[in-house]
């Protein structure tokens, strides 16, 4: 399994985060609900379901990580390493797309997280900022936390932990994953933009 | 820091001119200080010691009410001053939170040193006078938008004074900012996009 700098690869989350976050502020919050909730096809999904979904995540993680930091050991000063578990690191290089840039593996949604209604596209886009401003508030406290020893219950099983380090690995790779889908959504419905940061792991591996 | 200082002193020239001895008095007494995106650099309840230039990004003092809601009071950006004026003033504590919205980069000073300055120098206290005279404008002007403007003339005084922010903060800080509910912002921005 990888093993990570803590240091390093908290700052990379952190600026991963910030990209979403400055693509959402800059870009998607200026964009009229007709062109943001356009299908690009009828079986695929719209940039505003894509974020939709990505909210349904974020409504089961954000507090479930929070409440593992508010309980949390706090890192032992020296051990600056974070080892992926080999579930977490499962999950993560299946969300991860290929060098291309291209979704990797195609695989059908949990159906507690499919959008089943069409949300007002800056409902859900203020919701996604929210969130995002939240996982950065999240990555700042976990500063101090073990990522190892900390663990998150997963939204599909609850009875499976993932560590700390995993669960945020995951989510900003998932996000990350459906950006990248909602991204090729806006272009079909005439939309331009400027790509985001290119999610990559080999920053901060050890190994 | 020195193109810092440079907007500094343009910046006060424009309220009040310093002489040189004066300036170089007031010049000595910053440091450079940087905060990232969303962090409470002053807590309600606090008395604000310090007071900032700002260089970069957005920021805001926000109050927070008996059931959580946020009420922005106001946005600084660059080349002004910030932090909680009154509270910074008076040394009494502060009613409201002072956040930034992005990554900021200031000059920041305290108030023993901007207090020492004004014993020292009524020609330096005369600028800071001033300048607390263009914020209590600003405050009363701000106050007359929000009694009298509809939503739409609210909305529009802010495209004009500052389009820029809407590309650069989330739109509920400015619907919190205008007194308007989210909803209200979206039909207002779809109606000038088109």
């Amino acid at each position: 399994m990888p093993a990570y700098n803590k240091t390093s690869l908290l700052a990379y989350l952190q600026q991963q985060t910030e990209s979403y976050l400055h693509k959402a502020i800059s870009e998607w919050q200026m964009i009229p609900h007709s062109k943001f909730a356009l299908k690009p096809a009828a079986e695929k999904w719209s940039a505003n379901e894509c974020l939709q979904h990505l909210n349904s995540y974020g409504n089961y993680y954000l507090p479930a990580i929070e409440k593992a930091i508010n309980l949390a050991t706090k890192q032992t000063t020296g051990n600056n390493v974070f080892n992926a578990g080999w579930l977490g690191n499962y999950f993560t290089k299946l969300m991860l797309p290929t060098e291309n840039g291209l979704v990797a593996k195609p695989m059908k949604s949990p159906k507690d997280h499919v959008p089943l209604t069409i949300a007002e596209s800056h409902d859900v886009i203020a919701a996604f900022i929210e969130q995002q401003e939240k996982l950065l508030q999240l990555l700042s406290l976990s500063k101090k936390i073990d990522w190892n020893k900390t663990r998150v219950p997963i939204s599909i099983a609850t009875f499976i932990k993932l560590k700390l380090g995993d669960t945020f690995l995951f989510l900003i790779a998932h996000q990350y994953r459906h950006i990248l889908q909602a991204e090729k959504a806006l272009k079909t419905a005439g939309i331009s933009n400027k790509p985001v940061t290119i999610f990559s792991l080999t920053h901060g591996t050890n190994n | 820091m020195t193109e810092a200082l440079d907007q500094l002193k343009q910046f006060t020239n424009s309220i009040h001119t310093l002489s040189a001895s004066e300036w170089a008095a007031f010049e000595a007494i910053w440091q450079p200080f940087e905060a990232k995106r969303k962090t409470v650099i002053t807590t309600s309840g606090e008395v604000e010691k310090h007071l900032y230039f700002v260089m970069e990004g957005v920021q805001r003092a926000y109050y927070l009410t008996d059931n959580n809601k946020e009420a922005t009071i106001v946005f600084t950006y660059p080349f002004s001053f910030s932090g909680v004026a009154d509270s910074f003033l008076t040394q009494t504590p502060s009613k409201y939170y002072f956040e930034t919205l992005t990554q900021s980069s200031f000059l920041k000073t305290s108030y023993q040193q901007v207090a020492g300055l004004m014993d020292q120098y009524p020609n330096f206290e005369r600028m800071i006078r001033k300048a607390t005279g263009f914020a209590l404008m600003g405050a009363l002007e701000r106050q007359i938008e929000l009694q009298c403007f509809s939503a739409e003339e609210k909305f529009t005084t802010l495209l004009k004074r500052s389009p820029h922010i809407l590309t650069m903060i989330p739109h509920k800080y400015l619907a919190s900012y205008m007194g308007i509910d989210a909803a209200t912002f979206s039909k207002l921005l779809n109606s000038i996009r088109l």
